[in-house]
């Protein structure tokens, strides 16, 4: 049989690794040893046959609706498809081992923390955290304090970005504990991922992810009020304009639940119940996907629309279970994250597995003067901000807008953090005929119910512009499937 | 189910089955003009406006009824709320909303339909409308087809089921008032033929009416086959059977009819009505007075059908709900 040479048109011809850390190629520029199935199979294709796989993957993402949703100054969002990048990220054994153990201390502090905030505040009377930081908090919910909620969990659902330095290594950018999205994404290209590259991924052995939603449920029904193993659980959505409203279907109709809107809820006796064609029936828990603000007219946010009035009661009562409970953002809060490695030693008396990003914090002054003399070279971030709004990327911004943030800065330090410009890991992506190094990131998701359960991997995301540092799908991001291997 | 679910899916039915409804009208109508060579086309065009009952709305936007304006009118205008690309554009929207309630399959070929029509103008300039009206009917027809072969035929599909058979048979009865019209003020001859031709078409009719009578045509027999056959799947009377046996399904016969709700017995009065009727009584001028009152029956029965299963608003509706849901962090 006759061998074809690599010509010019195979997809790695071009491609240049750089001083950045490449996931698929080691410095001398070899493959790694569990991307060289994948570097080969890549090096024996030409960019016609690889380009025709893709346009068959992009047309069934439109047409099954995966869009999301991008805001601007007008009341309508324009829908786009969320681009999926053919070239999965593959991530070996005992790699995952240590990601594992790292996310699972890290949530399990992160939940014992919210339960201290919100009874004793011992981590505040021992001068580990200053109150004035907690306390002051834009999440921080007086309406919880000495609330007692089932098996003592607060952040049932937790999707944590990690990223990898110029050496490799994992650091958490950041915890996402209110609602964290994206999940769907990582099924359906995982959907996509076996249908266009069946072969490679039979031989990859990569251990498998589909039961995410399974795993939900289980989560979910282990927190219902009073152990009521046949608890009926829905999911409350804002509704079709939100821009994951695609996500919220599809893990209903994946986990076989009522996704519900606040208007299909009343409550009555601080029970609440849905309104079907046959009359009110009882729920016991709400995989609810709104900011707490716009849970309960009658608590928070009087002019919400998506609430249902008396929901803060009925769960006060005991009587129904809110997942994520109601203010878990005060431990996502941007300023607060700086503080997780200290909670783990805190709580745990354990070392942090995976480690923060440096973070300065504006609100103490030292760490505020450094952050103004250096917004050249810095990220600076909003405290509460999520999605890529508000934040600065220093060395890509105008000085203009570096002007800005140091307004925003000094009237509101409390509001701001920096971190050094992480050298973000590359991945070979698709872009325009030809395979880039293109920044990732990786979220995976932490279920936390009567015990903690990672599904293998998560969502990596891809920023697609070239040289761009920001992976989210509002800001140009892109995603990839991501393989954790079988040992 | 939820209520807001089970009138989500009545709708999303009512919108595919009026988009293919009004598409069929305007084929068959193009077709018959080109057949029409004494009658000016005001006289052709005009009638399908009377049918959908926008006369006021037509002429407040257009000056003549002619094949361009009516078209224009009935596909894409945006002050018509039951132009062609409205109804596949909100039957999509209400599919969106109730997308778990669906199978992937039904909401991938709803989704296929909206980016037709969504790119509509530019289609029919360059295939030309027969083309497209051809392939927003075989959407149509597809989706009925998809739903019924992907989807469990619990409650939600009955919801469908009943959206479906009540707009069609509200339609059915709108051509059969219009086009019986146009024969009763011939006098006989070819043209009589021809609109008779053009009623049947209109209702994907006229070879299932072949089948059964053979002879000359006559309005009585055509109009008496549209009204009230059992079998044909777009006539008045099977409709409202389909429709009936939905409700049933859906709330279960209450063992005595003491205890029927009120859909229930207002479609159980007008299939009764139907099944007892001569087509005789109904002929000639007799026939507009009876098909009016059996569209106020038809409207009645949603309203009966609004109110026992869907009517559980109480919040009400705000300024922007959009707004408020698309400031919901997702993280």
């Amino acid at each position: 049989m006759k061998e074809f040479p690599s010509t010019p048109t195979s997809l790695l011809a071009s491609y240049e690794a750089s001083d950045f850390f490449d996931e698929m190629f080691s410095s001398t520029g070899e493959p790694r040893p569990h991307y060289r199935q994948l570097h080969s199979r890549l090096a024996d294709m030409t960019a016609e046959a690889f380009n025709e796989r893709r346009g068959d993957a992009d047309i069934s993402f439109l047409y099954q609706g995966i869009t999301f949703t991008v805001y601007g100054q007008k009341t309508e969002g324009i829908e786009r498809i969320f681009p999926f990048d053919l070239i999965p990220r593959i991530i070996p054994a005992e790699e995952w081992s240590v990601v594992e153990r790292g996310l699972t201390q890290r949530i399990t502090a992160l939940n014992q923390f919210l339960f201290d905030i919100y009874h004793d505040q011992r981590i505040l009377k021992d001068k580990v955290i200053a109150p004035e930081l907690i306390l002051g908090a834009k999440h921080f919910r007086r309406e919880m304090m000495g609330i007692n909620v089932p098996k003592n969990v607060y952040a049932h659902i937790v999707g944590t970005d990690l990223v990898r330095d110029d050496q490799g290594k994992y650091l958490v950018l950041e915890d996402n504990l209110r609602s964290p999205s994206g999940v769907s994404y990582m099924l359906e290209n995982r959907q996509a991922m076996k249908r266009t590259f069946a072969t490679l991924f039979q031989r990859y052995g990569v251990r498998a992810i589909e039961h995410y939603p399974q795993e939900l449920l289980h989560t979910l029904r282990s927190v219902a009020p009073r152990d009521n193993p046949d608890a009926t659980v829905v999911l409350l959505t804002p509704g079709i304009y939100n821009s994951a409203y695609f996500e919220h279907a599809f893990l209903a109709r994946q986990m076989g639940i009522e996704i519900v809107e606040g208007r299909d809820l009343v409550t009555h006796d601080n029970r609440v119940y849905t309104r079907t064609t046959k009359g009110l029936k009882p729920v016991d828990v709400i995989y609810r996907r709104i900011d707490d603000d716009f849970l309960d007219p009658l608590a928070f946010n009087s002019m919400s629309t998506l609430g249902c009035s008396g929901l803060l009661n009925a769960w006060r009562a005991g009587n129904v279970t809110l997942a994520n409970a109601v203010g878990t953002g005060v431990a996502d809060d941007k300023a607060v994250y700086a503080y997780v490695p200290a909670m783990i030693r805190y709580y745990l008396s354990e070392e942090p597995i995976l480690e923060n990003v440096p973070t300065y914090l504006a609100m103490h002054e030292k760490d505020c003067q450094f952050i103004l003399d250096n917004l050249d070279k810095l990220v600076v971030k909003a405290v509460n901000e999520s999605g890529g709004y508000g934040m600065l990327v220093g060395p890509h911004a105008s000085a203009a807008e570096r002007e800005t943030f140091r307004g925003l800065i000094s009237s509101n330090p409390r509001n701001y953090i920096a971190q050094p410009i992480v050298r973000l890991s590359r991945h070979p992506t698709y872009l325009d005929g030809e395979l880039h190094g293109c920044h990732i990131d990786l979220r995976p998701y932490i279920l936390c119910g009567e015990k903690i359960t990672i599904v293998p991997g998560g969502l990596t995301r891809v920023a697609l512009r070239s040289g761009s540092l920001v992976v989210n799908s509002s800001q140009g991001g892109g995603s990839k499937d991501t393989w954790v291997l079988n040992d | 189910m939820l209520s807001r679910v089970a009138e989500t899916l009545y709708w999303m039915s009512r919108y595919v089955e009026r988009a293919e409804d009004i598409t069929r009208i305007l084929t068959v109508n193009f077709n018959t003009e080109l057949d029409a060579k004494v009658q000016d086309s005001q006289d052709v065009w005009r009638p399908i406006i009377s049918l959908t009952g926008d006369e006021k709305l037509f002429s407040s936007h257009f000056d003549e009824y002619s094949a361009r304006t009516v078209s224009e009118f009935l596909l894409w205008h945006s002050a018509n709320q039951n132009a062609v690309t409205t109804c596949i554009t909100l039957a999509r929207e209400n599919a969106r909303s109730v997308r778990e309630q669906i199978s992937s399959e039904m909401w991938e070929h709803i989704n296929r339909l909206y980016f037709l029509v969504r790119d509509l103008k530019r289609e029919i300039g360059s295939r030309g409308p027969y083309e497209f009206f051809d392939q927003i009917r075989v959407g149509s027809q597809a989706f009925q087809g998809i739903t019924n072969e992907t989807m469990a035929h619990g409650e939600a599909y009955e919801f469908i089921q009943i959206g479906k058979h009540l707009e069609r048979a509200d339609k059915t009865v709108r051509i059969i008032n219009v086009k019986y019209e146009a024969v009763n003020r011939l006098s006989g001859g070819p043209e009589v033929s021809l609109q008779l031709i053009a009623m049947l078409r209109s209702c994907s009719a006229f070879e299932a009416f072949r089948k059964t009578q053979a002879s000359q045509l006559h309005a009585a027999r055509v109009a008496e086959f549209l009204l009230l056959s059992q079998e044909f799947p777009r006539a008045v009377s099977y409709c409202l059977q389909r429709a009936l046996r939905s409700v049933n399904l859906i709330s279960g016969d209450g063992g005595s009819k003491r205890n029927l709700l009120s859909p229930q017995r207002t479609l159980g009065r007008i299939c009764s009505e139907l099944g007892y009727l001569e087509i005789d009584e109904v002929l000639d001028q007799n026939m507009h007075p009876y098909l009016d009152r059996l569209l106020v029956s038809l409207n009645e029965a949603g309203i009966e059908i609004t109110r026992t299963y869907f009517n559980t608003q109480v919040i009400a509706t705000a300024q922007h709900p959009p707004r408020q849901q698309q400031s919901q962090a997702q993280q």
